[in-house]
């Protein structure tokens, strides 16, 4: 990796010194870690699927605030609070704080330590580079903590909007932290301009006994952007982590899920949709560890690739060795529309116990011809025809959301998307299935 | 209303069609015969607009119009349906949401408006109950889990909602016990007036005592060998294809 690079980034840590009480030793070590190693390169087990060349050769700045005020999107629904973040920063006057605070402790990431500094050490750092890098550069990022007992009804949003970021960056990083019995939905967005900047997230939880973190993201970053994001969670007895997350944006996105299931009965479903335009890539990877026994995890993932688009899928699902009575089901099927359309699926099943159940299939194939003629057959034109057959295949994977108006917004993102398609049905592709 | 000349069709680059003439008029019900394999489904798929149906030389006429240059879609808004030998099955999509897109689409190719959705429902409660569905297939997803003669049934509501001018229907009885056959045979007589046309596809004679048609033509390989009346049907019945034709 360019050198360059490296002491550009190292010099953004630096200066980051004091920013967030606390977290002066993390970011040491991260910067340096970074270092030694830099972004992952595509011959990396794990990025295979997603090239960072961009990010190797050029260093991002971190992002000023906007000059002109970017319109912040409605809410699907009812909201408990919403927080915006501009070019990575908090923008207090752009949030609706709501009533959250009522209910829940809502605090910005760099107050978050000043009271207990220690607690830094429990940031998640990262293990490949990009990770390493917010872990160093992260500044802001919202920490939510929602008591026992508690449960928040109105989902609350995130949203993150870049704006006149040409090369610039942002790293957030949120916490979100579920005593016992607690529940909460984020909704997670991601929009931007058409300007070539990179937004690297972070969002770690801990969901303790019983508590229920549902987590919605909607990726529509613009069309040069450049989006990884992290989702670290862990989940205690009886617990759940339930996520959808729709990719439509971004040049090269990719999403990441890290899920340990702690203890008995604990639960990771894990949903996505990820439609790739021509000339983008969409890559997920999930790793459910099951630590111990009667975890269950549950992942259904339907991507759709037009022409010299791609969508990727890694699903790792480890079983610690004394983990029995493990269920563990993934689906992925992919849609591409044409040979120069790429899917690339790869299961990965860890499995040490011997009393579980693990399923996985994956399928990759273009729309079927029998029932778009079934269609146009009853008076439907055929971009209607695979317009509708494309939205009841993305259902399968938003149908979970059990948010009405935030379910119907999605699949309505679908279909929006798809009428941006023309119709050219040629079956052959290059994909693969492993 | 239809006219065919000297249709030839390759399926896969094998003549399945080969020199094919029919013609229909308003008002008239025909009914076409034959053994498996004679090609009844590619005529009446090519009718559609099915694009692997390749025609090779002669005309479809519907309505006036050149039906080769219509797309299937658009053969439909001109008044054309066909009733599927095998409905397909379509996961995630549901039969309302199918009916109430097909009769818009269909709608807005002939220059008028949607349909308002209380309209919508009722019309489209009034055929399912007049063809025995139950009303709770309608919120399931097409074809889907549904019997073979639930499918036909539901062939038949899409049918009625839609109110062709033409019905191709193919093979619409296979499958159907004899209740249902006399329900489906009661839709395709609602079907019958002075300003619509039937083809029926079949190779019983069954269907033919409750739709009685007024002419019955004989296929074999590809071509029609043979056209009467409806004492058609039962020779064919009594003798068998190889002694009639
Ligand atoms: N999609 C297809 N691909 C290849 N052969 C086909 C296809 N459809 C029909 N055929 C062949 O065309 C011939 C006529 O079939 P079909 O029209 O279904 O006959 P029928 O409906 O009279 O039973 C058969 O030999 C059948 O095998
Ligand atoms: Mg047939």
């Amino acid at each position: 990796m360019d050198d360059a690079v490296i002491q550009s980034y190292e010099k953004q840590a630096e200066a980051l010194e004091g920013s967030v009480a606390g977290m002066d030793d993390l970011r040491a070590k991260a910067i340096k870690d970074f270092a030694a190693q830099g972004f992952p390169h595509v011959k990396a087990e794990d990025w295979r699927y997603s090239d960072l060349k961009t990010l190797r050769t050029k260093a991002f700045s971190p992002a000023n605030h906007a000059g002109e005020t970017p319109d912040i999107p409605k809410a699907f629904t009812d909201c408990a609070a919403r927080f915006v973040f501009v070019n990575g920063r908090f923008s207090e006057s752009r949030s609706d704080m709501g009533d959250l605070w009522q209910a829940a402790s809502v605090r910005p990431l760099a107050n978050h330590f000043m009271a207990n500094p220690d607690r830094a050490a429990e940031l998640v750092r990262g293990r490949d580079g990009v990770g390493m890098l917010n872990t160093a550069l992260a500044k802001d990022g919202m920490v939510i903590a929602v008591p026992a007992g508690v449960e928040i009804d109105d989902p609350v949003e995130i949203i993150h909007i870049m704006t006149g970021a040409d090369d610039c960056a942002a790293h957030s990083r949120h916490i979100v932290e579920l005593g016992e019995g607690a529940s909460v939905h984020i909704i997670e967005r991601f929009i931007g301009d058409d300007s070539s900047y990179w937004t690297n997230s972070m969002l770690q939880a801990r969901v303790t006994e019983s508590a229920k973190l549902y987590h919605t993201r909607l990726q529509e970053e613009g069309a040069n952007a450049i989006h990884t994001s992290k989702a670290y969670v862990n989940v205690g007895a009886g617990g759940q982590y339930h996520a959808c997350n729709l990719s439509l944006g971004a040049k090269v996105g990719r999403f990441e899920a890290y899920v340990r299931l702690l203890s008995d009965e604990s639960n990771a479903t894990i949903d996505g949709v990820a439609l790739a335009g021509t000339g983008q890539s969409h890559d997920t990877l999930t790793h459910i560890s099951h630590t111990m026994p009667h975890t269950t995890s549950d992942q259904i993932f339907r991507t759709v690739a037009d022409s010299r688009g791609k969508t990727s899928f890694q699903g790792k699902v480890t079983v610690d060795k004394d983990a029995q009575k493990v269920e563990a089901d993934q689906s992925f099927k992919a849609l591409v529309f044409d040979r120069t359309a790429e899917a690339n699926a790869k299961p990965e099943l860890e499995i040490f116990a011997d009393d579980v159940k693990c399923s996985h299939g994956a399928t990759v194939g273009d729309l079927d011809a029998k029932a778009i003629f079934y269609l146009t057959s009853r008076g439907i034109d055929p971009v209607t025809a695979r317009q509708m057959l494309v939205e009841a295949f993305a259902a399968a994977a938003l149908e979970r959301i059990e948010i009405e108006p935030l379910r119907d917004a999605l699949m309505a993102r679908v279909g929006d998307w798809m009428a941006e398609r023309k119709a050219k049905p040629i079956p052959e592709n290059k994909s693969r299935v492993e | 209303m239809l006219k065919i000349k000297d249709l030839h069709v390759n399926v896969a680059g094998k003549e399945i069609l080969k020199g094919l003439d029919l013609e229909i008029n308003a008002g008239e019900t025909h009914a076409i015969m034959g053994l498996n394999g004679a090609g009844k489904s590619t005529l009446a798929n090519t009718i559609a607009g099915r694009d692997d149906y390749e025609v090779t030389k002669g005309t479809i006429e519907f309505m006036g119009q050149d039906m080769m240059e219509m797309e299937p879609h658009e053969r439909v808004a001109a008044g054309l349906f066909l009733g599927f030998q095998y409905p397909v099955e379509i996961p995630g999509v549901s039969n309302l949401n199918f009916l109430r897109t097909a009769l818009n689409s269909v709608r807005k190719l002939n220059g008028e408006d949607d349909m308002s959705a209380a309209e919508f429902m009722k019309l489209v409660r009034e055929k399912a109950t007049h063809l025995n569905m139950d009303p709770d297939m309608l919120k399931r997803f097409v074809n889907v889990g549904f019997s073979g003669g639930e499918k036909k049934r539901n062939e038949m509501v899409q049918m009625a909602v839609l109110n062709p001018k033409l019905a191709v229907l193919d093979e619409t009885d296979s499958g159907l016990d004899i209740d249902a056959l006399k329900t489906v045979a009661e839709g395709i007589n609602v079907q019958r007036r002075e300003d619509t046309a039937v083809l029926l596809i079949t190779h019983y004679q069954r269907l033919l005592s409750y739709v009685q048609p007024d002419k019955v033509h004989v296929m074999i390989d590809g071509k029609i060998v043979k056209s009467g009346g409806k004492e058609l049907a039962l020779e064919l019945e009594e003798k068998g294809y190889a002694d009639v034709a």
